[in-house]
């Protein structure tokens, strides 16, 4: 079931593909412009996830058939707990807040929320995630000199070790 | 002369040294944790060796991953987990012989022979690697193209499941490759008007969303872990280790040269490698039936290959700039930013470095042997370590390793896409390997096709037109009818059978 809607969405792909590379310029010295290679991987998703969608329907049937009836229910697919969103959302989270917080603050917090979603203790937690961060973010900032954010929340920095 | 001591001096000081004993604690214990591969390791690793000098550099890569797939046998052997999808094909063996209260033997056996196999393919590639160069000083647009298209290939039919999500995963890649800045006319490509896109998609955050990002998912979407040792494990590491040599050295070497080979082809890795071995080890034992209730047989062939097959596959990577599997891909990446570009040419140069190069994988082998020992005696703190401290810990290094190689908060977000799409590609059951392969093969496929084509004036043809590269040709195209082929021959065969009485 999974695999006829991984079919679809990469044949849906192939079609963008396809239409965004034609609008790529051509060359009139050249009979292959900027526009074969996108135009190949288009063709190859629509192919592709067709052949995905299809074989995904027929293995559907089969095993209809082998079942003989057709409203058996689907085996029950292993679920994912929904924390699954977190790292994602951690990312934007770091991306949306680091300028204004700081890059060693935020990634506290994260690491905070993070470890107590996995029921860490809170005393372990809250000292883990600081020291980690400041760890990091010493590493970066003053060994490989990149520059992180240092967030506008403080002025620039925090007084006592910044 | 001059220039293999230069390279020894590359190797032998104590900046080097350093970094070779560091990585390899890192390798260590990023394998011995369950959920961290040693792709991931690499991937981590690459914003500091940024930093680095050259030799460092790759050296830290080399150690770290060489140490990574030993280190996945730890939990495999005492939580019947692989560390790393590496170790996969043999936990069983490894598990059954703990809860005999032989752990550390299984896990002394297993650290032997990832040594040999290492250094194994360490031979190997300094033999094999100096002479293909000299055949690759040839090579033009056409060998590289076909070169290309046979390691993309080869990732596709190599893999293990559906060769169809295979195919789609690598043009995922490759479709990545294309974004940027075109080679021949300037247009820009899939670039939504992002100018930090123009230069094309960067190669280290798609690899740190790829494989690190990815697996803090699954580990976020996972029930929580338990993790019960009741192994006993008071058995000595080497003591039984010269008895199974004696009688196995056989599989040793035969695991070793498997694991050298499946390295070498393009796409497939140290853990395609440890499968085979373990296979082709069952096929031809005498004890067939000791296989699964702890045979030390089994662990030696595959141990010995999963380690081969990390230095097997920089042959073509230093060859031909052509990764062997994840891991060089990414040291191609690594290799391109430190100007020490892959190629034959990288066999000529005076400064003695790929000398140096070929001493960091010998000296990081043989440092395996007491940080392995160490480890050994060490399994349980590795294993207990918590994942719920670690991981979003590693969350934080991704990010901000992200945003190191360019400063850039665009690097941030194509970490954040490019790890939401692999993580729906790996619940899906596609394979990643093809995928990197497709982002660094799929430019070097194209540039070669454009400037054959603009020295041809287009005609397809010349593709065919010197002898190397028809055979290559030839080559490429046998390998996409091999499923039909196979299919009429065994049909064949059937239809013999049937007739014959």
């Amino acid at each position: 079931m999974r695999d006829l809607f991984a079919g679809l969405a990469f044949f849906a792909a192939g079609v963008a593909t396809i239409m965004m590379a034609r609008q790529f310029p051509t060359l009139p010295s050249l009979q292959y412009g900027p526009s074969l290679f996108p135009t190949i991987v288009g063709v190859g998703f629509c192919l592709g996830g067709a052949a995905l969608a299809v074989n995904a329907l027929l293995a559907r049937r089969q095993l209809a058939l082998a079942r003989g009836t057709d409203n058996a229910p689907a085996p029950a697919t292993q679920r994912m707990r929904p924390t699954m969103v977190l790292p994602p959302l951690a990312v934007l989270f770091y991306i949306l807040a680091s300028d204004y917080l700081g890059a060693a603050l935020t990634m506290a917090m994260i690491m905070l929320v993070l470890m107590l979603v996995r029921k860490t203790a809170v005393v372990v937690a809250v000292i883990a995630s600081v020291v980690v961060a400041l760890a990091i973010y010493f590493v970066f900032s003053r060994y490989l000199l990149i520059p992180l954010p240092q967030g506008v929340l403080f002025e620039g920095g925090l007084p006592w070790i910044f | 002369m001059d220039i293999l001591i230069n390279g020894i001096g590359l190797v032998l000081n104590i900046e080097t040294l350093l970094v070779i004993f560091l990585a390899s604690l890192f390798g260590i214990f990023v394998g011995a944790v369950p959920g961290l591969t040693a792709t991931m390791a690499v991937a981590l690793l690459v914003p500091l060796t940024f930093y680095m000098d050259t030799i460092p550099a790759i050296a830290a890569i080399v150690t770290t991953s060489a140490m990574a797939i030993f280190a996945g046998d730890i939990p495999g052997t005492y939580l019947n987990i692989p560390g790393t999808p590496a170790s996969a094909a043999y936990v069983g063996e490894s598990y059954a012989l703990a809860k005999k209260g032989r752990a550390r033997e299984a896990l002394g056996i297993n650290l032997v022979c990832s040594v040999f196999g290492g250094i194994f393919g360490t031979i190997i590639l300094i033999v094999v690697a100096q002479s293909l160069a000299e055949v690759a000083l040839q090579f033009s647009a056409f060998e590289y193209f076909w070169l290309a298209v046979l390691g993309l290939s080869c990732s596709i039919f190599i893999s293990v499941g559906s060769r169809i999500k295979a195919f789609l995963s690598l043009l995922f890649g490759v479709l990545l490759s294309t974004v940027g800045l075109d080679m021949m006319s300037g247009a820009p490509r899939f670039t939504f008007g992002v100018p930090d896109l123009m230069a094309g998609i960067n190669f280290i955050p798609v690899m740190i969303g790829m494989f690190a990002l990815n697996e803090l998912i699954s580990y976020y979407g996972s029930r929580s872990e338990k993790k019960n040792i009741g192994i006993d494990d008071s058995d000595s590491v080497f003591r039984q280790v010269p008895n199974h040599l004696k009688r196995y050295w056989r599989n040793m070497v035969r695991g070793s040269s498997i694991g050298t080979l499946i390295g070498a082809l393009p796409g497939a890795g140290a853990d395609i490698a440890a499968w085979i071995s373990y296979g082709v080890g069952k096929g031809r034992s005498k004890e067939k039936e000791k296989y699964g209730t702890g045979n030390v047989e089994g662990i030696v062939d595959a141990s010995s290959a999963n380690n081969s097959g990390i230095s097997g596959a920089w042959v073509p990577a230093l060859v031909f700039g052509i990764p062997g599997d994840s891991i060089t891909a990414i040291v191609i990446g690594v290799l391109y930013m430190k100007g020490m570009n892959p190629g034959p040419t990288i066999f000529m140069d005076s400064t003695g470095m790929i000398y140096a190069l070929f001493l960091v994988f010998i000296v990081a082998n043989l440092m395996m042997l007491p940080v392995g020992y160490a480890a050994i005696r060490l399994s349980k703190l590795f294993i207990l370590t918590p994942s719920r401290i670690l991981m979003p810990a590693i969350l934080c290094f991704c990010i901000v390793g992200a945003f190191a190689i360019n400063n850039s908060v665009v690097d941030i977000w194509l970490m954040l896409i490019v790890g939401l799409v692999a993580y729906l590609l790996a619940v899906n059951d596609f394979p990643m390997a093809p995928a990197i392969l497709g982002l660094v093969l799929g430019k070097v496929v194209e540039n070669n096709f454009m400037s054959a084509m603009l020295r041809t004036g287009g005609d397809l043809t010349s593709f065919f037109a010197r002898p190397i590269s028809a055979g290559l040709g030839v080559a490429v195209i046998l390998l996409w009818c091999s499923p039909l082929l196979l299919r009429a021959y065994r049909r064949y065969r059937a239809n013999r059978a049937a007739i014959a009485p």
